[in-house]
């Protein structure tokens, strides 16, 4: 299909810096999610994708060719919006056909494409139907077939899931994401829910004000977090400050913390004197027995709260910071025992402070 | 407290129901007082007869003035909706810093008392014949059927420019912008999406124009030609003399070509979508 | 603005064109001339003379009876008498109208919109029918019943025009005023409700002075076609009831006197402008001490 090179795209409005010289490589067949909070500049950059918005500086381009000065109705792409915005006043298939016909397409191709478009769907049924006589999940896959039954470069999806409700998001997370690698088509998909994009995505964009924080593969993004933000953001984490002591190999640090010494793993570059954050999922923390041994620190049960297939804890550590953790339910401590924590060196990471 | 709340209720209740037969009453009277086979208006009616009804189709000055009524209406339904959605997309999509002063601009009419607009134009029709004579040609608005039509045009753009407006505002951009990204350009987008989707509202902006035409006096009054009139006039010099039921005819006419346009209008689109 | 449009501007330009053309021709220019008019000399033999003056404006403020500034006041005290009218019938139809949600609102609606859809002249007409000294509805019915000998006067004077002129002119005052009632979350009332107040108190301190945008466009509205009125003053109140417009309308064509009757109808103008500039200036002195 198409790759696509975004070369530090800028885009301001009035006063506002909404995309800050993004650089961007998405490779064919290519599933990139742009995952941040509402403001980050995720849609404005896909709207430059499309057209509907012109950059302010910067290079974007299909298979090497600059599309910056083409229309929209130029680039050969899909798009799904957030609303879907189905054509009121034509039919489902009408709706499907309206790319085709501006392509020029005979009319027995059309037929024969939207009505397999329609069945790849599963609204084989509902040709004649007007959008207001569907519900909202079958309005989202008309819009999703309409923009894939032209066979597009790219497909460019705008939060298509936000107005779903949770069960049905996540069917039609796994649904999209099939349909996509069937077709093989390279895939621009904006969120601001990080299961989405975890879940979907090739690789993920993640994005606060107008910058990319991180680009990278969904374990990468959870497990090695460029920056504090990114961390914050995707998943839980407990923050404890940490100042490096010794590199002990490559890909492991020897560390002090108000907590006691630690060991964590990180690869990246640690100047002297830089300040750190040692970043524990709370998953990666557990209750022990053992008070001497490595990654060890003490703390009191403060918050207990039962959730069924485990118990989400919050203890108050020696630094005086709660520390979340998750415990199995059979956990015995009431709150205000005093506890003691663990967690492996190697499902850590360090952020810049 | 519950039996003095029901009391106000009922209170409240029933003065609603007077206000709103306020309302009508007046225009079931006519009705009613048309099919009336005696000679004055006598409540209740003597009988029931068509005769006023004949009266009036005899009439020919009241048939002329129904047509050219209806000629006049149709012709300024005609520019009056052209004229504003012109002017309506080029307030809502294109202008600029200058949106507000073109709005006002557009809507003076409708602020300005009517027959101040009236006045106005009387006055420049003279005077700008004057104006042609003096360079040698004879251009002649005053008594004319333009100038007329003119008047009626100005005064029922700004209610097409409203309820166009109101379509365009309440479109879905996207929806635009849907039809761009599957290779549709500009004018395509305008033709099969914009366009079919505004219509209600450039249809009930023409019916409102047709209908206020229509009923128009005040204009027609200062600017009609001699010799001619339009319904509204014919009626009022009647009925300022001779109180017979041959006006409450005419006036049943009148009220049965508005709600002839309505029903029209109303296969053609549905009533439900219009939005004044 | 995307790429999409911009190229689209200049040529936007064609579509405003006409409708400009025509505002600016036909409405600024004329109503720029009609003030040069009222300064021009009043002739007898033709609409107007040669030179300017401002001897219409003194004969119309300066006239010895203080005849123009009587009829002048009338007009605006009858702007007056109507828009509280009005208001006071309006307003509970209005409430009654917002906050409907049955079947019948649209039909509701009907019945509000109806006689603006049906022209002035005819309506005056229905009043004729039922207002008329002799032969009229309400007489010849109390006449049959015997309560009256002769008739009540309820046409050709003040009466018959202010129930006119409120008949006519009360769908402007309810419309805007259900408009802004309809912004107006209902769960406000709930709430005062809630915290003890009755339905008409939780009505006057919670809906009324959220309304109050929508009670102002509604009086300016009846007020300014009001005082700007000719057709229901002439039909119902005939010789009897002379107010602005009326005298401006016979200037125009009867007397010929162009100049003056331009004179008139600008007293008129400026006068109305001045009466609803203080009303809002009080009026929104109210809201800011109500919504702060």
């Amino acid at each position: 299909m198409t790759r696509v090179a975004i070369e530090r795209l800028t885009k301001r409005f009035d006063d506002t810096l909404a995309v800050d010289a993004l650089d961007l490589e998405i490779g064919d067949h290519e599933f990139v999610s742009l995952l941040g909070p509402s403001g980050c500049g995720k849609t404005t950059t896909l709207r430059c994708i499309a057209g509907f918005e012109e950059p302010t500086s910067g290079r974007i381009a299909f298979d090497g060719v600059d599309v910056v000065d083409r229309f929209p109705e130029e680039r050969n792409i899909g798009m799904v919006f957030q609303n879907y915005a189905l054509f009121p006043h034509m039919t489902v298939r009408e709706n499907l056909a309206f790319g085709l016909e501006m392509r020029g397409v005979a009319s027995a191709e059309i037929e024969r494409r939207t009505r397999r478009a329609l069945e790849v769907v599963q609204l084989g049924d509902f040709g004649h139907r007007y959008p207001r006589q569907l519900s909202g999940g079958q309005q989202q896959r008309v819009a999703l077939a309409r923009a894939i039954v032209i066979e597009p470069a790219i497909l460019l999806l705008d939060e298509p899931l936000a107005n779903l409700d949770a069960k049905l998001r996540e069917e039609m997370r796994f649904f999209i994401r099939g349909l996509q690698q069937e077709v093989g088509i390279t895939t621009v998909y904006v969120t601001h829910d990080q299961g989405e994009a975890m879940v979907m995505s090739d690789r993920i964009v993640v994005m606060f004000e107008g910058v990319a924080d991180q680009i990278g593969p969904p374990q990468e993004i959870y497990n090695r977090p460029a920056t504090r933000r990114v961390a914050s953001f995707i998943g839980q984490s407990n923050f404890v400050a940490a100042e490096v002591v010794a590199r002990e190999d490559p890909d492991h640090v020897r560390l002090t913390t108000p907590l006691g010494p630690m060991r964590a793993r990180f690869s990246g570059e640690t100047p002297p004197g830089a300040k750190f954050d040692l970043v524990l999922r709370p998953e990666a923390v557990a209750v022990t027995d053992d008070a001497g041994g490595d990654n060890t620190f003490r703390g009191r049960l403060e918050e207990r709260y039962f959730l069924g297939n485990q118990l989400a804890c919050r203890l108050r550590t020696e630094d005086g910071e709660l520390m979340s953790l998750v415990a199995p339910p059979w956990l015995a401590a009431e709150v205000g025992a005093e506890l003691v924590g663990h967690f492996a060196a190697d499902r850590t990471w360090l952020v810049a402070r | 407290m519950r039996v003095r709340s029901r009391l106000g209720h009922a209170a409240y209740g029933g003065f609603v129901v007077l206000v709103y037969a306020f309302l009508l009453t007046p225009l079931v009277i006519v009705v009613v007082a048309s099919f009336n086979s005696g000679n004055y208006l006598t409540f209740p009616p003597e009988g029931f007869s068509i005769r006023w009804y004949a009266k009036f189709f005899d009439s020919d000055a009241f048939m002329g003035s129904l047509f050219y009524s209806l000629q006049l209406a149709a012709l300024c339904t005609l520019f009056a909706t052209v004229l504003g959605t012109g002017i309506a997309l080029y307030t809502v999509r294109f202008a600029g810093r200058l949106r507000e002063q073109i709005r006002l601009l557009v809507l003076l009419p409708l602020l300005l008392p009517e027959i101040l607009t009236a006045i106005a134009l009387l006055f420049f029709y003279y005077n700008i014949e004057d104006v042609f004579d003096w360079a040698g040609t004879s251009v002649g608005f005053r008594n004319s059927f333009w100038g007329l039509l003119i008047g009626h045009v100005l005064v029922t753009l700004p209610f097409v420019f409203l309820s166009i407006s109101a379509a365009l505002h309440n479109f879905d951009r996207s929806l635009e912008e849907a039809a761009r990204s599957l290779g549709a350009d500009r004018y395509v987008t305008f033709r099969r999406i914009t366009l079919p989707i505004i219509k209600p509202g450039i249809i009930s902006g023409a019916l409102l124009a047709f209908i206020i035409s229509f009923d128009l006096f005040n204009i027609s009054l200062l600017l009609k030609g001699i010799g001619t009139a339009t319904l509204p006039i014919q009626l009022f010099d009647y009925v300022r003399w001779d109180f017979d039921p041959t006006a409450a005819a005419v006036s049943t006419v009148s009220i049965l070509v508005t709600v002839a346009v309505l029903v029209i209008v109303q296969r053609l689109v549905g009533l439900q979508s219009l939005r004044f | 603005m995307s790429t999409a449009t911009r190229p689209a501007r200049a040529g936007a330009w064609l579509l405003a064109a006409p409708a400009l053309g025509l505002l600016t021709a036909f409405l600024v220019l004329p109503y720029l001339n009609m003030v040069v008019m009222s300064f021009r000399t009043p002739s007898t033999s033709n609409v107007f003379a040669p030179g300017f003056t401002i001897a219409n404006y003194v004969d119309v403020l300066g006239d010895e009876d203080l005849y123009y500034l009587k009829i002048l006041w009338e007009t605006l005290s009858l702007g007056f008498v109507t828009t509280l009218i009005c208001l006071v019938l309006g307003f509970p139809l209005a409430y009654h109208l917002a906050r409907s949600r049955s079947r019948w609102s649209a039909l509701l609606y009907a019945f509000v919109l109806s006689p603006l859809l049906v022209g002035v002249v005819v309506r005056c007409y229905g009043w004729i029918i039922i207002l008329a000294n002799n032969e009229g509805l309400i007489n010849s019915s109390l006449r049959q019943l015997g309560w009256i000998e002769t008739y009540i006067p309820l046409m050709y004077n003040w009466v018959g025009v202010t129930i006119g002129l409120v008949h006519i002119f009360l769908p402007f005052m309810i419309l805007p005023i259900t408009a802004a009632i309809q912004s107006i979350d209902p769960r406000l009332e709930e709430a005062a409700r809630s915290l003890g107040a009755s339905r008409l108190t939780a009505i006057r301190r919670t809906v009324l002075p959220l309304a109050v945008p929508g009670i102002q466009a509604g009086s300016i509205l009846v007020f300014v076609l009001t005082i700007s009125s000719y057709v229901i003053p002439v039909l119902l109140g005939g010789f009897n009831v002379v107010l602005m417009p009326t005298l401006v309308v016979q200037q125009l064509l009867d007397a010929m006197l162009w100049p003056f009757g331009a004179a008139l109808a600008f007293v008129l103008a400026i006068a109305g402008t001045v009466v609803v500039w203080l009303y809002l200036v009080l009026t929104n002195r109210l809201i800011r001490g109500v919504t702060g």
